[in-house]
């Protein structure tokens, strides 16, 4: 091809005299940073907080370093070009923000050793590649005791995206946060099988409702529907990620949120000083990823005080919501009293705790 | 006084062909003008022009005395110009009413009325809720004269309206046609039978190879002499078969019924007839009577469940449950009365449609077509039928009517069928090869084929056949003889008045 | 004076060699406004949409990898659109091919066998064959609408896909995640082209354009169902099946997607996964018709929509375009390109002054 980028730049500028023309700097001093997701990154959601913690990279380097977002990258052959891509084009930070990128990821990160490769939830390590997730059970146990404090029909129920370890600890330690107000408390989960798919989830969230269920969790839907359709339900509902409130002003719980900023700022900052090193990174309350927020005013003051003491311990890690004694579904003792689950049995969850009525589909 | 219409040397060229060239036409009110000519020569093209379908490439046209720019036909319907084609532009999906009411103001049911009553004045009889897919050739040209009629024209035009109306009507009509004359009303009529254009139009203007070759008053000249004006050279004679020995039976039907789910169809019931090697037998009868059913029935298109098999019996087999495709197996051909999109493929090439039937005859081997013999097939059949066109590459839409019924015919013919169904063998065809399509079946018949012609034509199917049965609402009349039998008898039978 | 179309008598070479020029021109126009209006690198954006996917070797073979289940599956759905039986569901066959494909080495992961590969490649396209003619028999026993069916079929393909990986074929070791195993190398495809992605379903792919023109060029069957698609009445009568034209489109079409999805799980994916196929057997019917459904034609429409798919990716990466202007892009050229096509058979007359 004797066509290259430079000469048909110039030959197109001379049709676009009128407009400037910003031709991407690669120079060695800017670092090149590549964000791919597999959702629009729309205002909510999991992309968007990906978003936000690539801004606090911009915010701090400033010219330094220059993000560009891949929005809507479906897991697959697609994604390897796309990846390949970026890397070919000068990027040597890549920020994967879905599990599907695992393989494709991994293969990059070999071939090329001089690129650092962050990848959300998988569970592959390489020396230039670092698995990333964020312990959303920390929020959820919290959730589940305002929840506690608000059902009357002591049905809670949860919309599910996927079965994975992630999800099925969250759902457990819901549960659990709610049967340490109330050990009544049940909980039932349908699961959509899809990260974003507005109609399964609001037809998911109408199913919750008609049997009974009076608050509901989102658990990693990038949609606002069943926030939606709980508001409108009169039910309550909170998710995970960023806040939601403005889509159900009365009856919104609060938000299990990340912020991702300080992960990023670290990685970034190792990257540059080459001493990046690929290790598993399951953030916490400790790490400022997980947060709680826009707490709804009806949860009633004591329980604010025990949700606020919980929260305290959770922080300073006096506390993990999987302390036995621990029953599962059949009602067998999972975690012995006084026993704490480790980080490796956390992260391959494949049980449900006793509480919860929806058997985990094999 | 001021001609109603006036052309001054008009000239229209597609691609390569000079379509019209320099013709002077002159139309007065109150007066029946005749464009004679043969396929080709130009006639459809000039009357598209006069309707405003097509822009001349050069000359005139003038309306009563004003020079007129007809850039479409509303241009022209808007003047008090009409025109029935010969091709017909009515939406199948449609009812009639619904079809009017495209282009004619007025409420569906005060177009009705209209519609009924225009269609008992001028023998036009039609149920206008019927819907256009379900009518007959015959029937919809009934559709696209009465829709004219509806907007009041000065000037209509009739590409050949009789070729499908039964002789009672084609007598309404020119009644009609006088009726309208006398109203100050001028009328273009296209037509090939000679007989008709001496007996109705007061001038007529001869057409040959797009350019003028006559004008005249037709009462004063032999249908001979107009005959020959129009081809260039003298007239084929006519044939009358002599009659001879007959052959095996080949083709029978017995009690046949048919019943059928369309409710503007016709069913059938209890149609008896055979048919044996060396004769041709007409199926006569005003169309939308049934002659589409028939046609099917024989050539497979139309199967009976098994347990009626014995009601179709083709070499003495019963094969009325066998498609289309196995009756051709078994020495059958057909030529349907559609040509376009039935009998051939417009978009594809003369080849390619001889390849529709012929494929049995050495045009695939293997399953792979044999491009070489597809087309010297082709070429052969060109050739010994006479088709007018640039060769077998040629698309069959591009062909004209007669043209492609020639071709068709050829096609079927050099199969050798033991049995061969014909279905309006002469309809828009001119005179000159009408004359030739007779005589070929006449020939095959010596040759010991079975033949059925089924014609709107008493005349032709007076000309050439040794038998004939009338077709009246579904139902066959008893065989008779062509030579004991009068016009008179068979029209009686048309009109079901015959019990 | 007024603008009027007027049917050509022959196809105009000019204009069909114009048409697509037209309308990059055209498309390239318009996207030039629309990027400048969203203040991005204009000239970066048409260099990574046009010119980039045929860019160097690199991007060369990854525009063929794109191409190959794209073409093959085009050639399939051709045969059929032209005889008027739609099936708009190849996306399903593919998903289903992938599915029977994949049954081998989830059952077998420690297989040696070099049979593996080619029994993979015959069960995924029986596999596609088999869906697609559930479609074929629904329409000649009880004249079930193939469009309907077709499409519903897809989505219980997508199902069935779902339930597998959701179930019995989730990689035990994967933490749940819907995906299989990692397939082993006996049941990869082949590399065709060293240091690139492309594997030799490509062959297969160029193979299956080869048989589909000589079907429908030189074999009495196709032009059995060509008649079929031009003429339903001529075709009755001269006593072609109906059925067996149902049925051939229909197995043909789903033997192709059955074999591309086999390729998919055996080549750039290694593994059964929910994404088996990115529209694969949507975009297959634009491929199709861009080709004007003739199979060279579909060669060309193949690799010119492959380019435009890499294309638009691109502009994501270099150009930093957001998705939906890159749908835009990607929209513009085609209907400005469908809407071109129509100078190849008419040209523009000025009515009332009479034609000089």
């Amino acid at each position: 091809m004797s066509l290259n980028r430079r000469n048909f730049l110039k030959s197109s500028l001379a049709a676009t005299t009128a407009m400037t023309l910003p031709i991407p700097a690669f120079a060695a001093d800017v670092l090149n940073v590549a964000l791919i997701v597999p959702s629009p990154a729309a205002d909510v959601g999991w992309s968007h907080t990906l978003e936000l913690g690539t801004k606090a990279l911009e915010a701090k380097y400033g010219d330094k370093v220059k993000v560009t977002l891949l929005e809507n990258i479906a897991e697959g052959p697609d994604a390897d070009r796309i990846m390949n891509k970026t890397v070919a084009d000068g990027n040597t930070f890549l920020i994967l923000g879905s599990f599907g990128y695992m393989e494709g990821g991994l293969k990059l990160a070999k071939a090329h050793p001089e690129v650092s490769i962050l990848h959300a939830s998988g569970y592959k390590t390489a020396p230039n590649f670092s698995p990333f997730g964020a312990r959303y059970y920390q929020g959820t146990y919290l959730m589940g005791m305002a929840a506690a404090s608000l059902t009357k029909s002591k049905k809670l129920g949860c919309v599910g995206a996927f079965a994975i370890p992630e999800l099925i600890t969250s759902i457990n330690a819901f549960t659990l946060g709610a049967q340490s107000v109330d050990p009544a408390i049940e909980v039932s989960v349908v699961w959509v099988n899809s990260w974003f798919d507005p109609a399964s989830e609001q037809q998911a969230a109408k199913a919750l409702l008609a049997q009974g269920v009076d608050v509901i969790f989102s658990n990693a839907q990038d949609t606002p529907s069943v926030i939606q359709t709980a508001e409108e339900a009169g039910v309550y509902a909170f998710n995970l990620n960023s806040s939601m409130k403005a889509y159900a002003p009365k009856k919104y719980l609060g938000v299990v949120g990340t912020d991702w900023a300080p992960y990023f700022l670290q990685s970034v900052d190792a990257h540059m000083s080459g001493t990046f090193k690929g290790a598993s990174a399951w953030l916490s309350m400790a790490d400022k990823c997980v947060f709680v927020a826009d707490w709804n005013p009806d949860i009633p003051a004591d329980i604010v005080t025990k949700i606020t003491d919980a929260q305290s311990k959770l922080e300073s890690g006096a506390f993990s919501p999987f302390t036995g004694p621990i029953t599962d579904q059949s009602g067998a003792e999972h975690v012995a009293a006084g026993v704490t689950l480790g980080d490796d049995m956390i992260l391959s969850m494949d049980w449900h705790v006793k509480g919860v009525t929806t058997p985990l589909p094999k | 006084m001021t001609p109603l219409l006036q052309l001054k040397g008009i000239s229209k060229r597609y691609g390569g062909v000079q379509a019209n060239s320099g013709i002077d036409l002159r139309v007065d009110a109150g007066s029946i003008h005749a464009i004679l000519g043969e396929n080709g020569a130009g006639k459809s093209t000039l009357m598209k022009l006069i309707y405003g379908v097509e822009v001349p490439d050069d000359g005139q046209i003038i309306w009563k005395g004003q020079p007129a720019h007809l850039s479409n036909p509303s241009d022209a319907r808007r003047l008090g110009i009409g025109m029935v084609f010969q091709h017909f532009s009515l939406f199948e999906t449609l009812t009639v009413v619904q079809n009017m009411a495209l282009i004619v103001p007025g409420s569906k049911a005060a177009l009705s009325a209209r519609i009924r009553d225009l269609g008992a004045r001028f023998g036009l009889t039609i149920d206008p809720r019927a819907v256009v897919h379900s009518l007959s050739v015959g029937e919809r040209q009934r559709v696209e004269i009465l829709r004219c009629l509806l907007l009041n024209p000065e000037l209509l035009i009739l590409d050949e309206p009789t070729s499908v109306l039964p002789p009672p009507s084609v007598a309404l009509l020119f009644d009609t046609l006088r009726a309208l004359k006398a109203k100050g009303m001028a009328i273009l009529f296209i037509s090939h039978k000679l007989e008709e254009i001496r007996d109705l139009c007061d001038t007529a203007t001869i057409l040959r190879q797009g350019k003028v070759t006559a004008r005249l008053a037709p009462r004063e000249r032999s249908a001979r002499e107009l005959a020959t004006l129009m081809i260039g050279r003298p007239m084929p004679p006519a044939v009358h078969p002599t009659p001879q020995g007959l052959g095996e039976q080949r083709l029978e039907l017995a009690r046949l019924d048919y019943l059928n789910d369309d409710p503007f169809g016709v069913s059938l019931s209890d149609i008896g007839l055979s048919v044996r090697g060396g004769e041709i037998l007409g199926i006569a009868g005003v169309s939308g009577n049934g002659q589409q059913e028939l046609a099917a029935l024989i050539s497979g298109e139309l199967t009976l469940p098994g347990s009626h098999r014995d009601c179709v019996r083709l070499m003495g087999l019963p094969v009325g449950d066998l498609g289309a495709a196995e009756r051709r197996l078994r020495s059958f051909a057909f030529v349907p009365e559609d040509r376009l999109g039935r009998g051939a493929v417009p978009d594809m090439s003369l080849s390619d449609n001889a390849l529709l039937t012929a494929h049995s005859r050495g045009l695939v081997r293997n399953g792979f077509i044999r491009r070489q013999t597809e087309r010297s097939f082709t070429a052969d059949c060109i050739a010994r039928f006479d088709v007018r066109t640039p060769g077998p590459h040629a698309e069959a839409g591009s062909l004209s009517g007669g043209n492609l019924q020639k071709f068709i015919m050829g096609r079927e013919m050099m199969l050798d069928p033991a049995v061969l169904l014909v279905a309006q063998p002469t309809w828009g065809v001119d005179i000159g090869a009408a004359t030739e399509i007779r005589q070929r079946l006449v020939a095959m018949r010596n040759k010991g084929a079975a033949i059925i012609v089924i014609s709107e034509e008493i005349e032709e199917l007076f000309e050439i056949c040794d038998r004939l049965h009338v077709l009246h609402k579904g139902r066959l009349s008893p065989s008779l003889d062509v030579a004991r039998t009068t016009v008179d008898e068979v029209g009686t039978w048309m009109i079901g008045a015959a019990a | 004076m007024r603008l009027k179309l007027e049917r050509r008598d022959a196809a105009s070479r000019w204009a069909t060699v114009a048409a697509p020029l037209i309308a990059l021109g055209l498309a390239i126009l318009t996207s030039l406004i629309l990027f400048a209006a969203l203040g991005k690198p204009a000239g970066q954006a048409l260099y990574s949409l046009l010119l980039e996917p045929f860019d160097g070797w690199y991007n060369i073979s990854e525009l063929l990898l794109k191409m190959g289940p794209l073409m093959l599956i085009a050639q399939g759905l051709a045969i059929g659109f032209r005889t008027n039986v739609f099936n708009i569901g190849a996306e399903g066959q593919l998903i289903i091919g992938a599915i029977c494909a994949s049954a081998l080495p989830i059952y077998f992961p420690t297989a040696t066998s070099v049979w593996m590969l080619p029994a993979m490649i015959g069960l995924g396209a029986a596999g596609g064959a088999v869906w697609a003619g559930l479609a074929a028999g629904l329409r000649t026993r009880f004249n079930a609408n193939e469009i309907l069916v077709t499409l519903m079929l897809t989505l219980i393909a997508t199902q069935v896909l779902n339930y597998l990986l959701l179930g019995p074929w989730k990689d035990p070791h994967g933490f749940n995640f819907p995906q299989s195993v990692m397939f082993p190398d006996v049941a990869l495809l082949p590399i065709l082209l060293p240091g690139t992605r492309v594997n030799i379903s490509l062959l297969a792919a160029l193979i299956a354009s080869g048989l589909a023109y000589v079907i429908m060029r030189h074999r009495f069957s196709g032009y059995q169902l060509l008649v079929g698609g031009l003429a339903p009445r001529a075709a009755r009568y001269a006593g072609f099946s109906e059925s067996r034209a149902v049925w051939m489109s229909l197995i043909l079409g789903g033997l192709a997607a059955g074999f591309a999805g086999a390729c998919e799980v055996a080549g750039p994916l290694g593994q059964l996964q929910r994404s088996v196929s990115t529209g694969y057997g949507y975009s297959a019917i634009i491929v199709a018709y861009l080709g004007g459904l003739n199979p060279l034609g579909i060669m060309v429409s193949a690799f010119l929509m492959a380019a435009l798919f890499i294309g638009g990716d691109n502009a994501m990466v270099s150009a930093d375009l957001p998705v939906a202007a890159v749908f835009v892009f990607q929209g513009l050229l085609l209907v400005y390109y469908l809407g071109s096509l129509t100078f190849i058979r008419h040209r523009i007359t000025f009515n009332g002054m009479g034609r000089a």
